[in-house]
């Protein structure tokens, strides 16, 4: 008796390892070619109708008083469904990391010293080295501020460069070892949403129109992925809450230091741009070349 | 011999009377030069005409391209029936018009995974005109919009409504009696078509014949 419960046991077990090796091969793509970068998209879902990569390789966010470059890319990837009154639902990327967690130096750092552009070398050299090193420079990180299936796609306004392309409510991370782990502008409950377009903004003052593109297009493999280089995505109508979190235990200090420094970040004082590279695919086409690779 | 002051005043006459002259002269010849400069302004707006003679009225032209197609870099898309109706006439001296019908048929693409569902002209009539650009006549249509489904489930522009829009410039020869569009012709006239944001080719040999009051006429642009 206790010999067959052992070669139960010892089966059942054998046989969760085998399911478990099963679901990492099938989790596993092997994707080849071009379709190879479209390997975290969810495409094994049948909702999925569209894989989508975007790298925003440049670009500035301005937040109240405080511009911050795109230095290193940030990515966004997963899969967009069918589109329901001209915007599609986003899913997540396969491993989660739908938007890449990519710290961006924030000019100044802590203090928001902003060398001269005319400064000897040698002066901008030292501001930075005191100002921008580990201990008190300042990155700020985009994040979600909600699951990927609160982002939506509009294609036909992406390409008509009119109306709102992708919206994206996302969060500012602020880090520097003052400031502590939750220093953010913006939040699940109250997020910053980006109604990005390809085409012309309308700001309420002091900002002024800008205008995206829809960036200079190519399809590769028979028309199964489009590339799409130099799209520009604007937006300078958003607002943001006021930074909270910042500087741990010290934050009924450390947060309102915060906060004057950044000034009025309400609409018309903030300015997002991003200057990206889209892959896009149909979700079909990546799977079959999945298939056709095992 | 010493000039007498009567006489001198008499030359003085002459002198004003040459200068006059002169002036007159000058200011004829500029005339001249800016009449000059007006016909040519003038014929950079050519007239349509049947057999030599302006066009007076209206005048209905049909015809199918002979080829176009349109292309986005990696997908090239052919329509084998290419018909289209555009009605002429000429307003102070220049030729217009207006293209009134553009049925497309027969669609194809050069991907395996990317088929035309439905394709169709919009928002016509659309305006067109004559203008001469270095010794070369051009038709000008503004106010393109063709719009594009495709279909195919690989196809990464499955359900995206593709729009060309924009305005384009043809080449017309008065000895084929055709109207041709290419990259050349579109950038020679300053026009561009663009579709999802990006600019496109579009090609196209137009031939151009009367169909209501000028039948069997040649029909040229001058």
């Amino acid at each position: 008796m206790q010999k067959h419960r052992t070669r139960v046991v010892c089966t059942a077990l054998l046989a969760v390892a085998l399911t478990s090796l099963g679901l990492a091969g099938g989790a596993q793509a092997k994707l080849v070619g071009n379709y190879t970068k479209f390997v975290q998209c969810p495409f094994s879902n049948l909702e999925v109708k569209k894989c989508i990569i975007s790298t925003t390789e440049s670009g500035e966010v301005i937040l109240g008083k405080k511009t911050v470059p795109i230095e290193k890319q940030v990515v966004l990837q997963g899969g967009y469904g069918k589109a329901v009154s001209g915007f599609a639902p986003f899913f997540a990327a396969a491993n989660g990391i739908t938007l890449s967690k990519a710290p961006q130096n924030v000019p100044g750092g802590l203090l928001g010293i902003v060398p001269d552009a005319s400064s000897p070398f040698l002066v901008k050299a030292l501001i930075k080295f005191f100002l921008e090193n580990s201990l008190t420079g300042v990155s700020s990180t985009l994040e979600l501020a909600k699951p990927a299936t609160e982002i939506v796609v509009s294609e036909n306004n992406l390409a008509a460069e009119e109306g709102v392309a992708l919206k994206m409510p996302v969060k500012v991370r602020l880090e520097n070892p003052f400031l502590g782990k939750n220093c953010y502008v913006g939040s699940s409950t109250s997020p910053i949403i980006w109604n990005l377009t390809s085409g012309t903004t309308s700001p309420p003052a002091p900002n002024k129109a800008i205008t995206g593109s829809g960036g200079e297009l190519e399809f590769l493999e028979e028309g199964r992925i489009l590339e799409s280089k130099n799209a520009k995505l604007v937006d300078n109508a958003w607002s943001a809450p006021k930074a909270s979190g910042c500087g741990g235990i010290l934050s009924f200090l450390v947060t309102p230091i915060i906060n004057s420094q950044l000034g009025t970040t309400s609409a018309g004082y903030n300015t997002a741009i991003l200057n990206n590279k889209v892959f896009l695919a149909s979700a079909a086409a990546v799977r079959k070349n999945n298939e056709e690779n095992p | 011999m010493k000039k007498t002051r009567k006489a001198r005043t008499a030359q003085g006459d002459e002198k004003t009377m040459r200068t006059k002259a002169t002036a007159l002269g000058a200011a004829l010849a500029a005339l001249a030069v800016l009449c000059a400069v007006f016909a040519t302004s003038a014929s950079a707006a050519p007239a349509w005409k049947f057999n030599g003679t302006s066009l007076e009225g209206t005048e209905t032209i049909v015809g199918a391209a002979s080829e176009s197609s349109m292309t986005i870099p990696g997908l090239t898309t052919k329509c084998e029936n290419f018909l289209y109706k555009l009605t002429i006439k000429n307003e102070a001296g220049t030729g217009k018009g207006e293209v009134t019908e553009l049925p497309l048929f027969n669609c194809t693409t050069n991907s395996s995974a990317c088929f035309v569902e439905t394709i169709g002209a919009e928002k016509l009539p659309w305006a067109s005109k004559l203008t001469t650009i270095s010794s070369s006549n051009y038709i000008i249509i503004e106010g393109v919009k063709v719009g594009i489904y495709y279909e195919g489930e690989e196809c990464v522009l499955g359900e995206t409504l593709v729009t060309v829009s924009g305005s384009a410039g043809g080449l017309l020869d008065n000895t084929t009696e055709t109207a041709t569009f290419n990259s050349t012709t579109l950038s020679t006239t300053g026009t561009e078509l663009k579709a999802l944001a990006s600019k496109i080719a579009w090609t196209g040999v137009f031939p151009t014949e009367a169909f209501q009051w000028h039948r069997e006429q040649a029909l040229t642009a001058s």
